[in-house]
């Protein structure tokens, strides 16, 4: 088995890249998260430029068809919405500006917060309370209310939208951060580096953020369910994307009152939110597996077996 | 301990006073009650008359002050929609609110802690695999739709439970049931990976080689070690119900906080949306404060 | 926590029960789908106070009656123009309040003045008494008379919206207990949850078959639908059309609304008629109806209902047709009118079901025919700034989705805020019109049913003001035991005594 460090900080290099490809395809459920993934970062890219005219095509007559039907062509495969533009269509069109905006929310929401946590954390003066306080007021301050603000005072615009959501997102990571920071800070290998003279910064990124990385992971896989699904409940004020651009959590919001008699509407694209943020969990899962040595052993053992 | 609490304390009230002039110079740049308040038909004379009495005319920072002093014997002022005390108001939602909340939280936590643990010991086990997709899905899925469905089929299909509204305990059950599914979903995961981080730690690795069993050592010595992100998490879930589980409560008709806040933001009703803060607020700050004493609690070496 | 919460709520729980189950089968729940948040009876021109107190707790001097297009009395039992000015009213005898106190001028006296009262911002004061003084004078016990500034030769119907309410409600706050002449007396108000109304034994008028009503709020109307299918409520008032699935329960009612684009006429390209006719034209109306409308919308030639008095007849709905409007662009654009900029199509959310779905309809029609039209959907907040003037700046050329609400039989509570120059809605400014709306606010019988006409046919076939779609339905959803069927006026109010059991 592999070798452990002082209380599991990794002393082996990360495997190369063949090996790489090997644990992935021994884990099956990564693999097809990772194929899924990789299909909306395609359409992401694409669509829009692909499939724009036929996502915006309206045909009153043609409204609300039942899916896995063909006689319509292979877009209506998965039914057609309240304005008869094909659903599938859609889905890949709303890739890029769903994507865009659920990755730098919880991006920047995450790398800010665990930023401010490390230091919150990590000092024990005035600033760490200064930064947890700000915590608590964010974590109090509506979110609707900021984007009314933020609406008012600004332009309409995407930008603001993914503002209004990042800000809202910071304090779960901030606080997380934190909570584990103040555990590991007492254990034995980074008392360790303090002694051998290690800075506060180092000690802060190279010995405890790896640390707390699985968390956070965690959260923000999940997160990303999330911002995809808030970002419609706050368009009808007017911010973020307006229609005919769309999104799948506006998507889903515009057939909330379908739900009794075309359940299509908003169910298709709830469940690519579903399976996105279940294929980047399972992704990050097989991730923390194959760069933590004394976890690796789980996945080689399983090739092994599967070539044996 | 006590000396914290203290401190801590003062802190919160200092942040809380920042928050309600936060709130209350920020909320007035999102325009004019009495456009929303009044008709649209309403000429603007009758505009002016209604602002005038509201004392909407006055400049901000003379309204501020008229707002502390009275805010000083207790009093945060009349919702201009309801024509009654804003307070009032509130304390009629917030009891809702925290029902719901606490009773979904204890659920979560109960719920989580035992599946996540479990999960953790056999990682990309069966029981992991099944956990993983079932709590994934739970926290992902929109919970509009979750309502309405568990409705059409608990309410109306089958008959087992009211659709909507309060009354008796009965009425509980489909609002908490769908409140508890995202929270539940996330936490479950947050459990599950700090669990393994603490389960390959050193001093689990020793309490095994010392011949504790493994039902002791998963329930004991690591879920409490693991239990420090699991709380903070809990925390921000909670959080996000204090605020108001908006879509439940209009949807099941609970008479909650959530509600009362977006439309009083909606309508520019300013003393409630401000009434309604500081009330959320203390709860969740006073949460964050339980929160942070538990963390000295789990682990003794965390000292303030 | 949970176990002091959960003993809290049951017994919320238990006090909100009893008059439910005390309840015996001539009791009726309602579930509206709007949570009451004042039941302030001079707010009764809200559909959501109306429908609660309206002729139920508070009665009016006057009764409007849409379908015969007829001013029925109520509290007053005669009335008479004394001169141009002056009405004189003569007040029912024998009606008593619910606190035991008898109606006399007094009370119209003050139900007036608090309509008028700046502090209370009443909806009914706002909406149709602003730019009008009154004064009264007791003629004796059971005559007033009351005059207007400036003068109203349809005070009468004016007065038909004014809930009388007596003189012992507070003056300058809102009255959270209304006390009414009305059938039904309040029985208690749980903010947020229910409100329990009961019949009053004590009423002038005959006695009604149902023996009181629960009212309870759901915001979502798929939930409020489900519940009088479960049987936990007897009728939902306005559901979607959606939801409104079974023929056996659900009912369409005209609903009074008319659904249109305000054109905003005073800037180009838009201040060219023929880019106007253009916007009507490229409009498949026909196409939209039975699919993001309802199947029983009619297609709408001006503001106001045809039910109306001084309703223009001879207009006709525009035809779909986007090769003339094609045409009418080119010809535009020939003479230099700047057909290309981009105009804004300003849409509210939910201003009625599926607005945002007909706006990207419009949105996708108007491209077709070479617009450049963008859409942003806004809440009312934002959306009032672009709808009530002052209009914010810098103007740019656009399109607003409105719907107006005229139930009550004359052009006077629409044309000026719609059509003349100063009205508040107004985004045009012909001084013919203007002219039009002031002589016909001024006259009566036959000479304002004619000026009427004429105002209509200037603004919508020769000036083109705006882009009507429909005149609109709404539906009702009515459990099977109830004999009761949907009108509309059951936009405004639901009145109990008119609801029967099978």
């Amino acid at each position: 088995m592999t070798q452990t460090g002082i209380n599991g900080a990794p002393t082996k290099s990360p495997p190369k890249l063949p090996t790489w490809l090997g644990l992935l395809l021994a884990d099956k459920f990564a693999t097809a998260a990772v194929i899924f993934l990789s299909l909306v970062v395609v359409a992401a890219l694409i669509g829009p430029a692909l499939l724009d005219g036929v996502a915006s095509k309206v045909a009153f007559r043609g409204r609300n068809l039942a899916p896995f039907q063909l006689d319509h062509g292979w877009l209506m495969i998965l039914g057609s919405d309240s304005l008869g533009r094909p659903i599938f269509a859609r889905i890949i069109v709303a890739a890029q500006n769903t994507m865009m905006i659920a990755a730098f929310t919880v991006v920047a929401a995450s790398c800010i917060g665990a930023a401010l946590g490390l230091v919150a954390g990590y000092s024990r003066k005035f600033l760490s309370d200064a930064i947890l306080r700000l915590a608590d007021v964010i974590m109090s301050f509506p979110s609707l209310l900021l984007a009314v603000i933020v609406l008012y005072m600004l332009e309409p615009a995407v930008t603001n939208l993914v503002i209004v959501l990042a800000i809202t997102r910071i304090p779960v990571y901030l606080r997380t951060t934190r909570a584990e920071v103040l555990e590991i800070r007492e254990r034995m290998f980074v008392q360790a580096a303090k002694v051998m003279g290690a800075s506060s910064w180092r000690i802060a990124f190279v010995h405890i953020l790896p640390m707390v990385l699985p968390t956070l992971l965690t959260i923000a896989t999940l997160d990303f369910a999330f911002v995809m699904l808030a970002e419609s409940s706050l368009s009808f004020l007017g911010i973020g994307i307006q229609p005919p651009e769309v999104t799948w959590g506006l998507m889903v919001a515009q057939g909330r009152p379908y739900m009794n008699q075309a359940w299509w509407l908003s169910f298709w694209p709830g469940l690519f939110i579903v399976l996105t943020a279940m294929s980047l969990n399972l992704v990050s899962n097989w991730l923390r597996i194959v760069l933590d040595p004394t976890q690796r052993w789980r996945l080689e053992k399983r090739r092994e077996t599967n070539h044996g | 301990m006590g000396r914290f609490v203290l401190k801590r304390s003062l802190f919160s009230l200092v942040s809380l006073f920042g928050l309600l002039v936060l709130v209350f110079f920020l909320s007035r740049l999102t325009g004019d009650p009495a456009a929303l308040y009044l008709p649209v038909d309403a000429p603007q004379s009758v505009r002016d008359a209604f602002r005038e009495a509201r004392g909407l005319n006055e400049p901000l920072l003379s309204q501020f002050g008229d707002y502390l002093v009275n805010l000083a014997q207790f009093d945060f002022g009349d919702s201009l929609r309801r024509q009654r005390p804003a307070f009032d108001v509130v304390m009629e939602a917030f009891p809702w609110t925290l029902g719901l909340a606490g009773l979904t939280m204890a659920l979560v936590l109960s719920g989580a802690v035992v599946l996540g643990a479990l999960a953790a010991i056999k990682v990309g086990g069966v029981f992991d695999r099944i956990s993983s997709v079932i709590s994934l899905a739970a926290a992902s899925a929109p919970d509009f739709w979750l309502a309405l469905m568990a409705i059409f089929i608990f309410a109306v299909g089958l008959g087992w439970v009211p659709t909507s509204g309060t009354g008796t305990p009965w009425h509980w059950i489909l609002p908490v049931a769908v409140l508890f599914v995202r929270p539940f979903g996330l936490v479950l995961q947050v459990v599950r990976s700090s669990m393994i981080t603490a389960l390959s730690s050193a001093y689990v690795k020793t309490a095994r080689a010392k011949g504790v069993k493994q039902r002791a050592i998963t329930f004991v010595h690591a879920l409490r070690n693991a239990m420090l992100p699991v709380i903070t998490v809990a925390g921000d879930q909670a959080a996000g119900l204090l605020n108001g589980a908006v879509v439940v409560e209009s949807v099941f008709g609970f008479p909650g906080v959530g509600k009362l806040m977006i439309d009083s933001i909606l309508q520019r009703d300013f003393t409630v949306v401000l009434a309604a803060i500081m009330v959320t607020s203390l709860a969740i700050f006073t949460m964050n404060l339980l929160i942070d004493l538990a963390y000295a609690l789990l682990d003794p070496r965390i000292r303030y | 926590m949970k176990l002091s919460n959960l003993a809290w709520a049951m017994m919320v729980s238990a006090a909100i029960v009893v008059p439910a189950a005390a309840q015996d089968n001539q009791s009726v729940n309602v579930v509206l789908t709007e949570v009451l948040d004042v039941i302030e009876p001079c707010m009764a021109a809200r559909s959501d106070v109306g429908r609660v107190v309206l002729q139920n707790i508070n009665e009016t001097l006057t009764e409007y009656a849409p379908a015969e297009s007829a001013l029925k009395p109520r509290l007053a039992t005669e009335w008479s123009q004394i001169d141009e000015d002056t009405w004189e009213f003569k007040l029912r005898e024998g009606v008593k309040f619910h606190d035991g106190s008898t109606l006399d001028p007094a009370d119209i006296t003050f139900s007036i003045a608090r309509n008028k009262n700046a502090a209370l911002g009443c909806e009914t004061g706002g909406k149709y008494f602003g730019g009008m003084e009154f004064t009264t004078e007791a003629i004796d016990d059971t005559t007033i008379q009351i005059t207007s500034d400036p003068a109203s030769p349809i005070l009468p119907l004016l007065l038909s919206v004014m809930p009388i309410q007596p003189e012992s409600d507070p003056a300058d706050t809102f009255t959270t207990n209304p006390i009414g002449t009305g059938p039904y007396k309040l029985v208690s108000w749980d903010v947020g949850q229910s409100l329990v109304v009961e019949r009053n034994p004590d009423y002038w008028g005959e006695q009604p078959v149902v023996t009181g009503a629960t009212y309870v709020f759901r915001t979502d109307a798929a939930v409020a639908a489900a519940m009088v299918q479960a049987g936990e409520a007897d009728i939902a008032p306005n559901i979607a059309v959606q939801d409104a699935t079974n023929p056996d329960t659900d009912f369409s009612y005209p609903n009074s609304e008319m659904s249109a684009l305000r054109i905003d006429s005073m800037l180009p390209p838009f201040n060219d008629r023929r880019v106007r006719e253009a916007l009507n034209l490229a409009i498949d109306r026909d196409a939209m109806i039975g699919t993001i409308f309802a199947a029983g919308v009619q297609k709408a030639t001006q503001q106001v209902p045809p039910s109306t008095i001084g309703f223009n007849h001879d207009l006709q709905p525009w035809p779909y047709d986007p090769d003339r409007a094609r045409e009418l662009l080119a010809e535009a654009k020939a003479d230099g009118v700047p057909v290309d900029a981009e105009v804004e199509m300003i849409g509210r959310i939910n201003i009625y079901p599926n607005a945002t779905e007909v706006m990207e309809g419009i949105q996708s029609m108007l491209l077709d025919v070479g617009f450049n039209a963008t859409l942003q959907m806004y809440d009312v907040g934002e959306w009032n700034r672009y709808f009530v003037k002052p209009f914010p700046e810098p103007r740019t050329p656009n399109l607003v989705q409105v719907q107006h609400d005229n139930a009550k039989g004359d052009p006077v509570f629409t044309a000026f805020v719609k059509h003349h120059t100063d009205g508040s809605h107004s985004a045009m400014s012909v001084p013919e019109v203007d002219d039009l709306i002031t002589r016909a606010t001024a006259a009566s019988g036959d000479e304002r049913k004619a000026l009427w006409e004429e105002m209509f046919a200037k603004v919508n076939d020769e000036y083109i003001a705006d882009v009507p779609l429909f005149y609109m339905v709404g539906f009702s959803r009515v459990g099977p035991r109830l004999d009761f069927t949907p009108t509309i006026a059951t936009n405004s109010e639901l009145q109990l005594a008119q609801i029967g059991f099978k």
